[in-house]
């Protein structure tokens, strides 16, 4: 991305009606963004779109966020894209086995959203080394 | 009055003439027969109470002959031998044999003093020997329910060698285990367990054995009639617990997956809406969708309450044990619910006593109570004051005291008792109040309950209210939960 261009996040969750205000939220804020409603249409996206970020949902038909992210973290294309996952679990395993995967934040529906902005803008702003709520 | 009788079994006719002479008197009666086998039965039908069993010319080895005296039906009676005055081998060696006492022959001395003695030596080996009976007994009781049990049950020593097993343990460890080590044939373990080796009394454990099934397991002391002790272990087959336990955990987490997630759309659109991304609104519609961020807000809240109400209740969370002072505990909740009192015009004053040592705690669950029972009074007090106390709990200064007290409505008599209880509401016309599922209390019950305390109230209606808890104060050691 160069400088002055807006940057390109991917927001991937089977919830349709929450794509779409959460795609209304961030293009509001400066973001382009691109969406996915289930695993398999992260990946793709990802692969195709090389977004700055991935906000992936963690319960999603076709693959799960889990077998995304391990897909995206396993592919030259795809590894250095900071993710930050979103789900309605609250599970600290799962917390856990996100960070092992790779993500850099893990955000618990219904989230906080100026915590949720400030992670994305943070993620952004250090890319690939950033923290993103964990 | 008690007539004692005494038989003399043996054939020396001076010691006979002697025992005769001495022995006659109100209350003793006394006989002769050999000690032979007829001479036993006679002494039998004389009803003796006490033998005197003359050895004779036996060598000084020669042991009382007690498998004789006991098929004759004389198993119970004290004995004292009567035996030539230089057989002293034989006088300790009777008396090691059982011998109440001895006499040496000639009879010199009076026979009736060591005669009683024996009465009573034989008075009280019979009370334990009927101690020790019932202890068998009870102990062959026990083991007789455990054996039938379909849950494994077993007695090791305190040196953790298996004494015994009943047979559902044997189905799981196999046969012929006695007198190996327990933590070796259960557990694979060259160690001894640590429940084991840190507990001398009683103690509660889960384990998973060899058939691959979940156990928990009680384990009391006992003593078998020698005075050793001995540990009896239980088990209870709690698999198909653990398997409901497992599909209620998931049934939980995707109910509360399914009932926040359309919340995460709401409170978006309700965003999008506050912000003006839709257009302007008109003052109305920015109050109406306000109620409704409100109205979401408080469904968010009482789904988070449910599923922790359900998590604490249902055992299934951790404490995050850590040393913390109350004053910090106190302080948060002071801030977090300082506004909501000052708003209804509410005092809240907090006071933590000089030199209050720190408590061994989970700092956001011991926050969590205060905040219930502070978020409860000010919900209950329409003016007055609120006041969080903390200080030593009197007559006992290994814990620690928390006390929140209101000038509110006060909880009437008849409830008292059980608003502690699971969704129990207050409800009176006057002070019907919309908020509050019936969680907070008992929900506060259990927390201080898994830190080894108490929570009480105390009230007067339409006077205040006054909730304590107790925890114990940090001594330097970890407790554990």
């Amino acid at each position: 991305m160069a400088d002055g261009e807006r940057s390109l996040i991917l927001v991937a969750d089977d919830d349709k009606d929450l794509v779409m205000a959460m795609s209304i939220r961030l293009k509001a804020a400066g973001y382009d963004i691109i969406t996915a409603h289930d695993g398999e249409g992260a990946y793709e996206q990802a692969s195709q779109n090389k977004p700055d970020l991935i906000i992936l949902d963690v319960r999603m038909p076709s693959g799960g966020g889990f077998s995304s992210i391990d897909r995206m973290k396993h592919s030259l294309n795809t590894r250095n894209i900071p993710v930050i996952f979103l789900t309605a679990f609250d599970d600290e395993e799962m917390r856990e086995e996100g960070r092992k995967l790779g993500a850099v934040g893990f955000f618990r529906k219904p989230f906080n959203d100026d915590e949720f902005m400030a992670a994305i803008a943070g993620v952004l702003e250090h890319k690939g080394g950033g923290h993103g709520g964990f | 009055m008690k007539v004692y009788s005494i038989a003399y079994l043996g054939s020396d006719n001076e010691a006979v003439l002697g025992l005769e002479t001495a022995l006659k008197g109100d209350g003793l009666r006394f006989m002769s027969a050999g000690a032979d086998y007829q001479g036993m039965q006679r002494a039998v039908d004389f009803n003796a109470d006490v033998l005197l069993w003359d050895k004779e010319n036996l060598p000084p080895d020669a042991a009382i002959p007690v498998e004789e005296l006991r098929k004759a039906g004389l198993s119970r009676q004290p004995i004292v031998v009567v035996l030539a005055a230089d057989d002293i081998e034989g006088a300790v060696k009777s008396l090691a044999g059982g011998a109440a006492d001895f006499m040496f022959k000639p009879l010199r001395e009076d026979p009736l003093p060591r005669i009683i003695a024996a009465l009573n030596t034989g008075a009280k080996q019979r009370r334990i020997d009927w101690c020790n009976r019932v202890i068998e007994d009870t102990n062959d009781q026990v083991r007789g329910i455990l054996a039938t049990l379909a849950d494994p049950a077993y007695i090791v020593s305190p040196e953790y060698q298996i004494l015994w097993m009943n047979r559902a343990a044997e189905e799981i460890f196999g046969e012929g285990q006695r007198g190996g080590a327990c933590h070796h044939i259960f557990y694979d373990r060259t160690e001894p367990c640590e429940v084991c080796a840190k507990t001398r009394g009683s103690a509660r454990w889960r384990a998973t054995l060899k058939n691959g099934k979940s156990y928990r397991f009680i384990s009391a002391v006992m003593r078998n009639s020698r005075g050793e002790v001995e540990k009896l272990a239980v088990g209870t087959d709690i698999t198909p617990d653990q398997e409901v336990s497992k599909i209620h955990k998931t049934f939980i987490a995707n109910v509360s997956h399914d009932l926040r997630t359309p919340l995460a759309a709401i409170d978006q659109y309700v965003s999008i809406l506050l912000d003006g991304l839709a257009g302007e609104l008109t003052e109305d519609q920015a109050n109406y969708i306000d109620v409704i961020r409100r109205s979401s807000f408080r469904l968010h809240n009482l789904i988070e309450n449910l599923i922790d109400a359900n998590k604490i209740l249902s055992g299934d969370y951790k404490l995050t044990m850590e040393v913390v002072e109350v004053s910090d505990i106190v302080a948060v909740v002071h801030d977090r619910l300082q506004s909501q009192a000052a708003d209804k015009g509410i005092t809240m004053q907090v006071q933590v006593a000089d030199g209050l040592p720190p408590v061994y705690a989970d700092k956001s669950r011991i926050a969590q109570v205060v905040a219930n029972l502070a978020g409860n009074s000010i919900k209950f007090t329409e003016q007055g004051m609120l006041q969080i106390r903390a200080g030593f709990m009197p007559r006992d200064e290994g814990r620690v005291i928390v006390s929140v007290e209101d000038t509110g409505i006060g909880v009437p008599k008849e409830d008292l008792g059980k608003i502690f209880d699971l969704f129990y509401r207050v409800e009176k016309d006057k002070v019907y109040v919309e908020e509050g599922a019936g969680l907070g209390l008992a929900i506060s019950r259990e927390i201080i309950r898994a830190h080894g305390g108490t929570l009480w109230a105390e009230s007067m209606e339409g006077m205040g209210s006054a909730f304590h808890f107790s925890i114990p104060s940090y001594q330097g050691q970890a407790a554990v939960r």
